[in-house]
């Protein structure tokens, strides 16, 4: 079958009824997690997980599988496009990838232009969505082909890849990102081993035998973990929404920022491809960019448009990048994009090179569905733009105990155990501690979901060469990728100690 | 503040990569005779870890004593939920989910903020309540229902 067919396979998965309400679900979701400040779309999708879990128990289970991502996804994609609204109306970002648009969109906002400045963005990221996944469809078979001439030493060198570059980007220690990295595959080896059946580091206890479950500790380091510094860190603000008022773009704004929005597009649809960066460095860089080829630089910071519209389109256009490594070769390369891949393998569906062909469902599924999420995205967002700022008001009050509640529901309707809750509360303490000290928690829960593949390939690979290590080098595409992996360590730290800023990705 | 902290963590995580090396080489080899057995990647990621943590303390050594400025923490009312999760979970099975809930809910509510106690009685029960229905009489899940004496 060819590519086309499957796409059209795809739509009658994405249309049918239950399966447009989760995509609906999942957008409406992710704008209010995007506007939300102090929930990223890490802690919502990881949030939704166990939500979408009991509320899919009742289909078939590839069924569910394709339900519950295109739910999640929508709530990873929706939150680019909510993240903007806070920024351009409180000056506040909404999540980290909408920061630079805080530079202009602000100040549009206050020369009362804040409705173009929002509608540019709803319009920029639909294009950059679009863009993305018209390139997604065109790479996925090509790519899954040539990662299934893969053997277990190349898998081996390509995730090490993953998990550097991750590493080597995320936060502002690479010592300590490694840190994270390296606890985060060896929590992954505690439970029985599925290779040799010897219980590793479970201390004889009945509840480690089946690991450390994932969720629990995404759910705690991140939502419950985040909780606990917004009560912390309680500080009083003052949230004065500026007024919105012709929501539509004139067309001069529209034609000054349709080339922003389609250089945006491209450049973040390939930063998000490459592991470790992501939105929020696909938006720096594209604002980077504009500024450079601008005929008048000096405008940008005063509120002009091309600064709205580019970087919203890249952090967009990242996020869909970013669905590339994983679904393709099983590897994600953000903290966002692991909690999928660990939803997917909670429903035994294991992201990879084989996902588009024991799984066409799964995969087509969710692609089309992101067309049609992307669709109900733009209409949600031109109109409604005003009810979701209005989210913003939410009071704390209520908000912070309800992510608790949910957060212990979730957990507890999963794993159905007082120590996961227990492991819940003690991730949450540890995720305020750790972020706080700048030790970034994605490179931890990405070990923690690559870990048993990383492992599995890599005995794999040292069985057939019979305990040979050389065999990671003599391989030259494995090879390739370990001289990327340390070259991607090497760089930025060599920059450092000239230096240099280095531009750190923050958001997963 | 920071650099504190980095000398405790620097120090936990070489215990933690030490235990793992000494808890992989405790493991049983491979039993199919072959010469990669569960206990190497452990291993490795262990060796990995204790260098890390040795680099960490190194790093945290040589940087300069930076003062960060002092944010006021709010601890009580930190505490105060920290504590009531921590009852909340510890009770969850005995007591039943909506009673827990409820309660927690409220007693949160109010720490955040002390004021709107109706609305705060109002949006814990219907949280509670409606959690319960959806999942245990729609979605037909398992939730610990009601105190196990009843």
């Amino acid at each position: 079958m060819s590519t086309l067919d499957y796409l059209f396979q795809g739509f009658g998965t994405a249309l049918i009824w239950y399966n447009i309400l989760f995509a609906f679900v999942g957008v409406l979701i992710g704008t209010a997690v995007g506007v939300l400040p102090g929930i990223g779309p890490m802690s919502g999708v990881a949030l939704l997980i166990p939500v979408t879990a009991s509320i899919t128990g009742g289909l078939p289970p590839e069924n569910a599988a394709t339900s519950a991502i295109i739910l999640l996804a929508g709530v990873y994609y929706g939150a680019m496009y909510g993240g903007s609204t806070t920024s351009i109306l409180l000056n506040t970002p909404g999540e980290s990838s909408s920061v630079v648009t805080t530079l202009d969109g602000y100040q549009m906002a206050k020369k009362g232009r804040a409705g173009s400045a929002l509608s540019i963005s709803a319009i920029g990221s639909f294009v950059a969505g679009i863009i993305t996944l018209v390139a997604l469809i065109a790479l996925a078979k090509p790519l899954s082909t040539v990662a299934l001439k893969f053997g277990p030493a190349e898998y081996f060198s390509l995730m090490l890849l993953g998990l550097g570059a991750v590493s080597g980007l995320a936060g502002k220690s690479v010592t300590k990102a490694l840190i994270m990295t390296v606890f985060g595959l060896l929590l992954g080896t505690i439970g029985i081993d599925n290779v040799s059946g010897i219980a590793r580091f479970t201390f004889n206890v009945p509840w480690l035998y089946q690991g450390i479950e994932f969720l629990t500790i995404a759910v705690g380091l991140f939502a419950v973990g985040e909780v606990f510094k917004t009560i912390l860190e309680k500080e009083e603000e003052d949230t004065e929404i500026a007024k919105i008022n012709n929501l539509l773009p004139s067309k001069a704004e529209l034609k000054e920022s349709a080339g922003p929005i389609a250089r945006g597009s491209i450049l973040g649809f390939f930063v998000g491809i490459l592991p470790g960066a992501g939105a929020t460095l696909a938006s720096f860089f594209s604002y980077i960019l504009e500024k450079k080829i601008s005929k008048t630089p000096s405008k940008f910071g005063t509120g002009t448009i091309a600064g709205v519209a580019a970087p919203e389109s890249a952090n967009n256009a990242a996020s869909g990048g970013a669905m590339i490594p994983l679904l393709t070769l099983g590897i994600p390369g953000s903290g966002t994009t692991a909690i999928l891949m660990g939803a997917l393998m909670m429903y035994n569906v294991q992201p990879g090179p084989l996902l588009f062909e024991d799984h066409p469902q799964v995969a087509w599924g969710l692609i089309a569905s992101m067309f049609i999420g992307n669709i109900m995205l733009l209409i949600l967002n031109l109109p409604l733009v005003k009810v979701f700022a209005k989210i913003i008001q939410t009071p704390k009050q209520f908000l912070i105990p309800m992510i608790i509640a949910i957060s212990i529901f979730g957990v507890y309707a999963v794993q159905v155990s007082t120590y996961d809750l227990l492991l819940l509360l003690g991730c949450g303490l540890l995720g305020y501690f750790l972020s706080k000290n700048d030790y970034p928690i994605a490179p931890l829960v990405l070990g923690l979901v690559l870990g048993p593949m990383v492992e599995n390939n890599l005995r794999r690979a040292l069985t057939i060469s019979n305990g040979d290590f050389s065999v990671f080098f003599t391989r030259p595409i494995s090879l390739v990728f370990l001289i990327i992996t340390f070259l991607w360590l090497l760089i930025p730290f060599m920059m450092k100690r000239r230096g240099k800023d280095v531009i750190i990705n923050i958001e997963g | 503040m920071v650099l504190k902290f980095d000398y405790i963590a620097s120090a936990l995580f070489l215990a933690v990569g030490v235990l793992f090396i000494i808890g992989s080489k405790n493991l049983e080899s491979s039993s199919y005779g072959s010469a990669v057995g569960p206990d190497i990647f452990p291993f490795i990621l262990g060796s990995a870890l204790v260098l890390l943590s040795i680099r960490l303390f190194y790093e945290t050594f040589i940087t300069k004593n930076q003062q960060g400025t002092k944010e006021k923490l709010q601890y009580k009312p930190f505490l105060i939920i920290f504590a009531a999760t921590l009852i909340y979970i510890l009770t969850l099975e005995t007591i039943g989910y909506v009673i827990t809930t409820f309660l927690f809910l409220f007693v949160c509510f109010q720490t955040m903020e002390r004021s709107k106690v109706i609305q705060s009685l109002i949006i814990s029960a219907c949280f509670s309540g409606l959690v319960y229905f959806l999942y245990v009489e729609v979605l037909k899940g398992t939730l610990p229902d009601w105190p196990i004496w009843f």
